[in-house]
């Protein structure tokens, strides 16, 4: 979690169909299995659909190993959800309700295995743009999005920093111990922050 | 979008734009719900439950900055979320996560933090005493009402549970939130004795008084800013 190590996780690197698409393109296929997910009704139907996908993912070069570990995290409560599922309203059904959780899970992780990160945040980015004339500002909202991601390490540290101490005192059981000192950081850092921002002259509104 | 109304009623004259400090508010305590998400959990007194601290640092960042900024502040995390960053808990991202069982819970944080600080704002704008309690209630009836209502709705349409079922398995967290939003609490009133200006600028002062203030402070509205320059 040290540095920004962690902002590359998903991302693989490749030259296949899905990395040249277009970032809208691929945001609409993963809003179109969101939908698929509600209209599909039968579970062949949605098997194959995962199975489309699956092999798309496979293409891309992203390999077996990352798209198990993209519906990894999901599996446990699938599992209890299918079993459940099962018991409740048959075999079929459940089938479906979990086939299409995963169609939806597999479709977004094919977009971040294979758009690199800072791509996806100019394209949240410009979300913001058809929102100017209500008082949005791109450029002040790209610069609140850098310095998010260069405080993570910042406050992760403060965290790991404050548990060492506190358990320096024989605190390390007092909740208030662990965590108030890293809010206090971390308003702190925030208004520090500000200020450098002020000084110059940067994230002030403009009229 | 109710809750921005009814600040703009409360407090008059405050139709001013973020500035370079809101920014680094929002964008440093954006990255603090990340930072929670991310590191281990921590054991809570004898029991040694282990607790997640992200709806902590959801309900602390509405205690501490205000419906507005805590808005945009847990809205930039969900959104840098959804957009494909590892910062949700367990270090899971992307838009998948709208389709798995958890969705209820993400979505309400945001519109959990904005209605904590709305409630936040008005308990420290109008009382003095009984501030912990309140501020504990209110924390309490938005978990309630947004996180778990919000969150039993996402089970329901995503994993097909029936109400009964979804309740059911939205029990387990009460407990642990009950003792996160004691602890929110807490720490909320503490940042407010270390900030005192962090989330009320103005608290009900003699208007001369208020008029001194706003002229010794230039940044306190937006035009005697743009005069300056």
């Amino acid at each position: 979690m040290r540095g920004h190590g962690f902002l590359l996780a998903n991302y693989v690197p490749g030259t296949s169909l899905i990395h040249r698409m277009p970032l809208w393109l691929k945001f609409l296929l993963v809003l179109a299995c969101g939908m698929a997910s509600f209209l599909i009704v039968d579970w062949r139907l949605a098997a194959a659909a995962l199975g489309v996908l699956c092999g798309l993912f496979l293409l891309s070069g992203a390999g077996p190993v990352r798209l198990f570990r993209a519906v990894r995290p999901l599996l446990p409560i699938l599992l209890v959800i299918g079993a459940f599922q099962w018991w409740q309203l048959g075999g079929p059904v459940a089938a479906r309700i979990v086939l299409n959780i995963l169609l939806c899970v597999v479709a977004a992780s094919l977009l971040t295995a294979t758009t690199p990160l800072h791509r996806l945040l100019d394209g949240v980015v410009s979300l913001a743009r058809p929102f100017r004339r209500f008082g949005a500002d791109p450029e002040r909202f790209a610069l609140t999005i850098a310095i998010m991601l260069r405080s993570i390490p910042f406050i992760a540290g403060a965290f790991s920093d404050v548990r060492d101490s506190a358990r320096a005192r024989g605190l390390e059981r007092n909740p208030r111990a662990l965590v108030l000192p890293v809010f206090i950081t971390t308003v702190a850092y925030a208004r520090h922050t500000g200020e450098a921002l002020a000084a110059r002259g940067l994230g002030e509104p403009e009229d | 979008m109710t809750q921005t109304h009814s600040v703009g009623t409360l407090q008059p004259a405050k139709r001013r734009r973020w500035n370079a400090t809101d920014l680094g508010l929002i964008a440093v305590f954006a990255a603090l719900v990340a930072a929670s998400a991310l590191v281990a959990a921590i054991p809570v007194g004898g029991l040694g439950v282990p607790i997640t601290l992200q709806t902590l640092a959801v309900m602390l960042t509405g205690l501490a900055l205000g419906p507005g900024r805590a808005f945009a502040a847990v809205g930039l995390y969900t959104l840098l979320g959804l957009a494909g960053l590892p910062i949700f808990s367990g270090g899971r991202s992307g838009l998948g996560i709208l389709a798995g069982p958890s969705a209820g819970y993400i979505i309400a944080f945001p519109l959990a933090a904005a209605a904590v600080g709305w409630l936040a704002a008005v308990v420290i704008r109008r009382t003095v005493k009984f501030r912990a309690v309140l501020l504990f209630v209110s924390a309490m009836a938005t978990s309630i009402v947004l996180v778990h209502g919000l969150g039993i709705a996402g089970m329901m349409v995503n994993a097909k549970l029936d109400f009964s079922k979804a309740f059911l398995a939205d029990l387990p967290f009460y407990p642990g939130d009950i003792i996160k939003n004691v602890l929110a609490v807490t720490v909320a009133i503490a940042l407010h004795k270390a900030f005192p200006d962090l989330l009320v600028r103005r608290v009900r002062q003699l208007p001369q008084k208020a008029a001194a203030l706003k002229a010794a402070t230039p940044e306190a509205t937006a035009p005697e800013a743009s005069a300056q320059q």
